[in-house]
């Protein structure tokens, strides 16, 4: 943001309110343009992966080369499906349920550091702006079900209502210890953190059990397998978006996988060094400012390796029931995280740290 | 209603929350076909059940009034469309008894091979369709890797791949190619391997595990009670097996295999898990029998002389009734047939063992979870075909 709003008025003398919101479109429209891709491409990813796990191909026709338009090509077809909306439904809420759904993800992007300098905003509460701002998606959620007026659609938001909590503390709680460590909430300080100390997660013994509580809570946050009860297809047809078709549909889909995105990047930055190198290989951060965009390549490559794992796990496990969730957040992955967290904290003390 | 006490605590007590009716289906992802049960819910849990069947009926026993005896052979095809070699076996045997005739010993050893394979190949439907009312899509994928060669396998001497109407009364319509055997053989090796990666994948699996170990708990009087044969009826611990107590093929003597049974390994036995794992080692005993019976496999002909005779004008049996029944993959198959000397049958009355045991899942749900009925109608392994008939 800030170096967007230096060039534009060293280049064309813009300050005030209209750099302002010209920066704001600029950003967005990069990030949306980011999302759009990126989500056609993880879900050809997604459906290649579950592909050749389940011992096929996946799609191979459209387009080409192992059917790389695939994506596009439904996203197409879901543009021009027709929209409905069902007669018994609360017409506002249904509409907005989608946006809201997305608003929410979408949001949690300002404060990930892509790379040195490529960030919209490199807020001081960071990751508290990430988990608060990602929740808003369960609002979404439940407004879908229960605008629905179908009774599966309603289990659907009330098992989001009601798993939500369960996933949320011990996320919530297993994300401090990384942030005892370094001792702040921005994101751009773990970064700098990490390259010069190394990762985190073998910063100390007690960091890998929050990285794992952290995955397996953010997998409940993406409504992925073996967490996916709100959606359920076996059981609730398919949850809280039963109801909706077309566009609408899918941005319950883009959701899904932009939420991926987001907690692997958080992940990938709490954890694995965000967009530097192992043993700083490559001082990104001082590179000169073009480069920086290699910040980003480093990123991305590992997101895409978390949400590797994502994948692979949704293919390969069973759905847990909802009680089992709900006791699995309070009675394992709470207590570990605060253990991971009391552990951390008595070892640095005890290094001297 | 035990179970409903270990999901309600007292501070639900006070709390009132409306009754909410709930379809699941005719059409829903996990009813295996054309059920509907209606459902009362308290919250997520299920407070009474009502199976709603019909949905597919084809008046398949009163069709059988009205053609000849041969004519009914593909119709059994479609009871238990998964199953239709065993459902072939039980008509002719029905009929052959009728009938006082006896199929050749190549049939005999034919029938048995034919009927084991489409065991496997319908257990391997219930594995993995369970898979995914579990939530786990991908061992569906393996068990139709595999089902793909044993319906290749079928297709050979049958020429279809689901509906054969091979196995008919007298013997089978015609013989198999002579390398036939060893192909089967050589998928029993293959499959051996394969069937160690479903226990990998699903069968071990913690989730899994948890799911399926304790819920839907049958116990034995219930099983009674209820008529529940086959895997229903082995998981909560009867050892029956008809081809072992009551061979109704010769070869069924002379080969050797176990009959599984439930022993309550993760919990309660009779559980989802017990008939999981009995439909599992079904298909290796089922293995070892098919490999027996390759490798004595008799020649000769297929098909009685006197029924070749016969079958040049429609079949009149003398009165007189009979009936028969059979080891299905789901459980007993009977026929009933009444024969007034006609060309059809009086009465044609089959005995579908998926409808006995879909009776006892009113009594199963109450007191359980959604995501648990799900478990149990999977766990009983129903075809609405054979339900509804």
């Amino acid at each position: 943001m800030e170096p967007l709003l230096a060039f534009f008025s060293e280049q064309f003398g813009l300050t005030g309110v209209l750099a302002l919101s010209l920066a704001y479109a600029v950003c967005i429209g990069s990030l949306l343009g980011f999302i759009t891709v990126y989500a056609m491409f993880a879900i050809w990813m997604e459906r290649k992966v579950a592909a050749h796990i389940q011992v096929r191909f996946g799609p191979m026709e459209v387009g080409g080369w192992h059917g790389w338009a695939q994506s596009p090509a439904d996203a197409l077809k879901l543009l021009f499906k027709e929209d409905i909306i069902p007669s018994g439904a609360n017409k506002l809420l249904f509409w907005i349920a989608p946006a809201v759904v997305f608003c929410g993800v979408f949001a949690g992007f300002v404060a990930i550091p892509f790379a040195a300098g490529v960030q919209i905003a490199d807020l001081d509460l960071g990751i508290f702006f990430i988990v608060a701002i990602a929740s808003i998606e369960v609002v979404g959620v439940i407004m879908a079900g229960w605008s629905s007026n179908s009774k599966y659609s309603l289990f659907g938001a009330v098992r989001e209502a009601a798993q939500v909590v369960s996933y949320e503390l011990p996320a919530a709680t297993a994300l401090l210890a990384p942030i005892l460590l370094v001792g702040s909430f921005r994101l751009g300080d773990f970064n700098t953190w990490q390259a010069e100390h190394g990762w985190l997660i073998v910063a100390n013994p007690f960091m890998w059990i929050a990285a794992l509580i952290y995955f397996i809570a953010s997998l409940a946050g993406c409504k992925r397998a073996p967490f996916d009860l709100p959606e359920a297809e076996s059981e609730l047809v398919s949850g809280f978006h039963t109801e909706y078709s077309g566009m609408r549909f899918s941005f319950f889909g883009l959701e899904e996988y932009v939420s991926m995105f987001l907690v692997a990047a958080v992940m990938s930055t709490l954890f694995f060094g965000g967009y530097t190198l192992p043993f700083n290989l490559l001082d990104i951060g001082n590179l000169p400012a073009p480069l920086h965009l290699l910040g980003v390549a480093v990123l991305v490559v590992k997101v895409f390796a978390v949400i590797f794992v994502q994948m692979w796990l949704r293919w390969t496990l069973p759905r847990m029931r909802v009680d089992q969730v709900m006791s699995m957040g309070y009675k394992y992955l709470l207590p570990w995280a605060l253990f991971a967290v009391a552990g951390t904290a008595v070892w640095h003390v005890g290094m001297g740290g | 209603m035990e179970a409903l006490e270990m999901y309600t605590t007292d501070d639900r007590a006070d709390v009132y929350t409306e009754e909410l009716k709930l379809n699941l289906g005719p059409q829903h992802p996990s009813t295996h076909g054309v059920l509907r049960v209606e459902l009362k819910m308290d919250g997520e849990i299920i407070t009474s059940s009502r199976c709603d069947i019909g949905y597919l009926h084809r008046c398949a026993e009163k069709i059988g009034e009205n053609v000849t005896y041969l004519q009914f052979t593909p119709y059994t095809d479609r009871m238990d469309y998964l199953s239709s070699m065993n459902n072939n076996l039980a008509w002719s045997l029905t009929v052959e008894r009728l009938l006082g005739v006896k199929a050749p010993e190549r049939a005999q050893w034919l029938r048995m091979i034919c009927a084991e394979l489409n065991r496997i190949a319908s257990h391997l439907i219930a594995f993995g369709t369970y898979g995914i009312d579990i939530g786990a899509n991908t061992p569906f994928f393996y068990a139709f890797r595999e089902r793909e060669s044993i319906m290749a396998l079928l297709e050979r001497p049958s020429g279809a791949r689901m509906l054969y109407n091979y196995i008919q009364p007298g013997g089978l319509r015609r013989d198999v190619d002579e390398r036939w055997a060893d192909d089967v053989l050589a998928f029993c090796d293959e499959f051996e391997r394969r069937w160690a990666e479903y226990n990998t994948l699903l069968t071990n699996n913690h989730i899994f595990i948890k799911r399926t170990a304790n819920i839907g708990v049958i116990p034995q009087h219930m099983v009674f009670e209820n008529g529940a044969t086959g895997p229903v009826m082995r998981g909560s611990g009867i050892k029956w097996d008809l081809r072992r107590d009551v061979p109704y093929l010769e070869p069924y003597d002379a080969v050797d295999f176990d009959v599984p049974v439930g022993e309550g390994t993760h919990g309660t036995l009779g559980d989802c898990w017990d008939r999981y794992w009995v439909r599992m080692r079904e298909m290796m005993e089922s293995v070892r029998i098919i490999r027996q019976g390759c490798r004595a496999l008799p020649g000769g002909d297929v098909m009685d002389k006197g029924m070749k005779r016969m079958y040049k004008t429609p079949l009149k049996p003398d009165p007189g009734e009979a009936y028969v029944r059979c080891e299905n993959p789901r459980g007993e198959l009977g026929f009933y047939v009444v024969s007034a000397g006609e060309t059809s049958p009086l009465r044609c009355r089959a005995r579908a063992p998926s409808f006995c045991n879909l009776s006892l899942l009113d009594k199963l749900l109450p007191g359980t979870m959604i995501a648990d009925a799900v478990a149990i109608i999977g766990s009983l392994d129903i075809v609405l075909g054979e339900v509804d008939r």
